[in-house]
């Protein structure tokens, strides 16, 4: 059963958030994403819940990191300039494979650039944004029903790979109200069981995940951030157990690329192919709507990390790539990495939306 | 005693350098946590980054060694989201009170359920003896080689104004006062602080006259100043000397607290 | 009961040798297999916690074990049969 609700993107966010089963919220206002955190403190205590407002966005993603740990489902929302504070616990949580979730809408930067507007500059951010290599899982919503059942997915997928999980939205698709159905219940894939008597971090499934031992369940787990055993003992100077560790850190995310792939494709024979996640899907549904051309294709990608390379390959015929982003070519990059034809990024800053006829003049040229 | 069974005794010894304090304040926090009767699994015990830090790692119960500064952060997270849980957090100076200094006083503000163990080495000891915020003026450390400059923290002061239910302060000599200080903080609904001010004969004693760890010790004893007898100095009208720091319970209120046990 | 040092955590501070109220502590002079001269008992039948610790069933003193920061002071239990010296206080 659905129930049809006109909400705003963030509103979404935080009711996929409730209804995904979070019960922690740490967060801290920031224009454009504080919709999310005011719903949460206004919900959460009811359900049982606890929102806590930090002192920053350090602050922030420390806290739901420890609310993790206790196995609490944990989230944030921020913005560019809170996000890029978060950087720090965010390799802490890779390393120590905590499950959360981030929720960035993101706003026009590079610093407090322009609070109240769209962009979509944080992709590459997000993917190499915490020193040293890690793997993480983004996903981006196009529409408010993405956002909320990207929420709900991006917990599943937090629970499951034990790797903090983005929701990479945007200001347009944030503060947009449309149409949703809300289902009545969600799916809800939770954390692999520890299996009691192993050490806490020994990989014994080909997944390369380990179970999660939850604080209080008397695993005495010692979780820390500096290269560690699979006892989670600290053993930063032992260089292939670090290399190991590391390696398999990013191997659990990047095998299951196939696995988390999530994307459309429209007309698989065309030569200019449209590639967009985010804000920009809006427009390319306009510009594929208005022409209706059998050789005008699109790839729409909603998980944006691992990037799901194999949907590029089904356009067998395409000649030109074609990347409409609210940033200077980000995910464009990407993409050339993996096909042989020429890539076209059609970057639009200063915070609104490509409109249709600035893409639909993109087409018109030639290759 | 049986706070024994507390320690990870594989991990044993630990990497503190010989004459260093962290494992006397080691050895009261968890003489005092033992006497509590907890459950170790009810236990979770917090660190940032730094030399006290690395405690937890070596302590039987599920621990948390986290981000340069935030384990208030973290500590609140875990509290917060089951306040069943007993938290006990180890950090030092530079961790808590520079890059940490934030979450210290909001953590001291939303008086959350915890006690915090601050060993109070005046150094950075783990980078190898670099100035902080508690380094007392004119001591000599590696980015102060003309003597520091700059007025140190009081901790316990600071801990005060922000709202903590408990502070104390006593140095790695006290250690029978220490574990009471620590037990009635751990007793204690809400924010609890206890600074312990500690030797480090590797990074600070080696720069400043106190080479033999003892003569260190020595003057940690010598230089405590009971709160009752400094309160008696002011009431007499004598000065109070400036070479002594301040010892004892120093605040025990009763403020709303956050995350105390239901 | 008695005191004993664990050869292996011991790093030689010496800070129980400051702190013992019957300065039961004296420097080691002798290195380990470590190199670290670890203290020596005096007369360790003085110790207070030794003597008494089983008639008042409960821990006495203890500032030794509570300082050493390396965890290597420790009371066991005399094996049965096992001779030991008792001090009596007038």
């Amino acid at each position: 059963m659905t129930r049809t609700e006109f909400w705003q993107g963030n509103t979404a966010c935080a009711e996929g958030a409730l209804a995904a089963g979070c019960t922690f919220f740490g967060g801290y206002p920031i224009t454009p994403s504080t919709e999310v955190a005011e719903l949460m403190a206004a919900k959460l205590p009811k359900k049982g819940g606890i929102f806590i407002q930090m002192e920053d966005e350090i602050a922030s993603m420390a806290s739901i990191i420890g609310a993790s740990w206790t196995g609490a489902r944990a989230m944030t929302a921020t913005s560019g300039p809170g996000f890029s504070l978060m950087m720090e616990n965010i390799g802490f949580a890779v390393m120590t494979e905590t499950p959360c979730v981030v929720v960035n809408v993101q706003r026009g930067g590079p610093s407090t650039g322009q609070p109240t507007m769209s962009a979509q500059g944080d992709m590459m951010q997000v993917r190499f944004g915490s020193h040293g290599d890690i793997a993480i899982i983004a996903l981006s919503p196009a529409t408010v029903q993405e956002m909320f059942e990207l929420t709900v997915k991006a917990f599943n997928h937090a629970d499951k790979y034990r790797v903090p999980v983005f929701l990479m939205a945007d200001e347009t698709v944030g503060h947009m109200r449309e149409k949703i159905l809300v289902p009545d219940s969600v799916e809800k894939i939770g954390r692999k069981p520890f299996v009691p008597g192993n050490p806490p971090f020994k990989v014994t499934d080909p997944d390369l995940i380990p179970g999660f031992p939850t604080f209080g369940t008397g695993q005495h787990v010692h979780v820390t951030g500096l290269t560690h055993d699979e006892r989670g003992y600290p053993a930063a100077t032992n260089p292939p157990l670090h290399a190991a560790l590391v390696k398999r850190l990013v191997d659990k995310i990047e095998n299951a690329r196939d696995e988390m792939a999530d994307y459309d494709i429209v007309n698989p024979e065309a030569e200019q192919v449209f590639v967009a996640y985010g804000g920009p899907v809006r427009t390319v549904m306009q510009v594929m709507h208005d022409k209706k051309d059998k050789n005008v294709g699109f790839l729409r990608i909603r998980t944006v990390w691992p990037f799901p390379e194999k949907a590029l390959l089904e356009f067998k015929n395409a000649k030109r790539f074609l990347v409409p982003e609210m940033n200077l070519g980000q995910i464009a990059r990407e993409i050339e990495r993996h096909v042989t034809v020429p890539v076209v990024p059609i970057p639009k800053l200063g915070g609104e939306l490509h409109t249709p006829a600035e893409l639909a003049a993109v087409l018109e040229e030639k290759a | 005693m049986s706070y024994d069974e507390w320690f990870r005794t594989d991990r044993l010894p630990h990497i503190y350098c010989a004459g260093c304090g962290n494992g006397t304040i080691i050895n009261c926090t968890l003489a005092a946590v033992d006497q509590m009767g907890w459950k170790k699994e009810d236990t979770v015990f917090v660190s940032g980054i730094g030399c006290s830090s690395r405690a937890p790692g070596y302590i039987l119960t599920d621990s948390l060694h986290t981000t340069h500064g935030r384990a208030l952060a973290f500590a609140t997270g875990v509290k917060m989201a089951k306040p069943a849980f007993n938290v006990v957090v180890f950090t030092g100076d530079g961790d808590l009170a520079a890059i940490g200094g934030n979450h210290f006083i909001h953590a001291c503000r939303r008086n959350i359920d915890m006690t915090v163990v601050c060993m109070n080495n005046q150094i950075y000891g783990m980078t190898g003896g670099q100035g902080s915020p508690t380094t007392p003026l004119k001591c000599l450390s590696s980015t102060t080689p003309y003597g520091c400059a700059e007025p140190p923290f009081d901790l316990c002061e600071l801990a005060t104004a922000a709202g903590a239910n408990y502070v104390a302060r006593w140095t790695s000599y006290h250690v029978k006062e220490l574990e009471k200080a620590v037990k009635v903080g751990l007793e204690t609904p809400g924010f609890s602080f206890i600074e312990v001010l500690v030797q480090c004969p590797t990074a600070f004693g080696r720069r400043n006259k106190f080479r033999q760890v003892a003569d260190h010790v020595e003057f940690l004893k010598s230089h405590s100043l009971l709160k009752a007898k400094r309160d008696r100095l002011i009431d007499q009208g004598q000065p109070v000397p400036e070479d002594m720091f301040v010892v004892g319970e120093i605040t025990k209120r009763n403020r709303p607290a956050m995350g105390v046990k239901p | 009961m008695k005191l004993s040092i664990d050869e292996n955590r011991c790093k030689g501070c010496n800070l129980c040798t400051k702190v013992c109220p019957y300065t039961i502590f004296r420097e080691g002079k002798r290195l380990n297999r470590k190199g670290i001269a670890v203290p020596e008992l005096d007369r360790p039948e003085r110790c207070a916690n030794c003597r008494l610790r089983n008639l008042y069933g409960r821990q006495l003193c203890g500032v030794c074990q509570l300082t050493c920061p390396d965890q290597a002071i420790h009371w066991v239990e005399e094996e049965p049969y096992e001779p030991h010296k008792v001090a009596i206080e007038y």
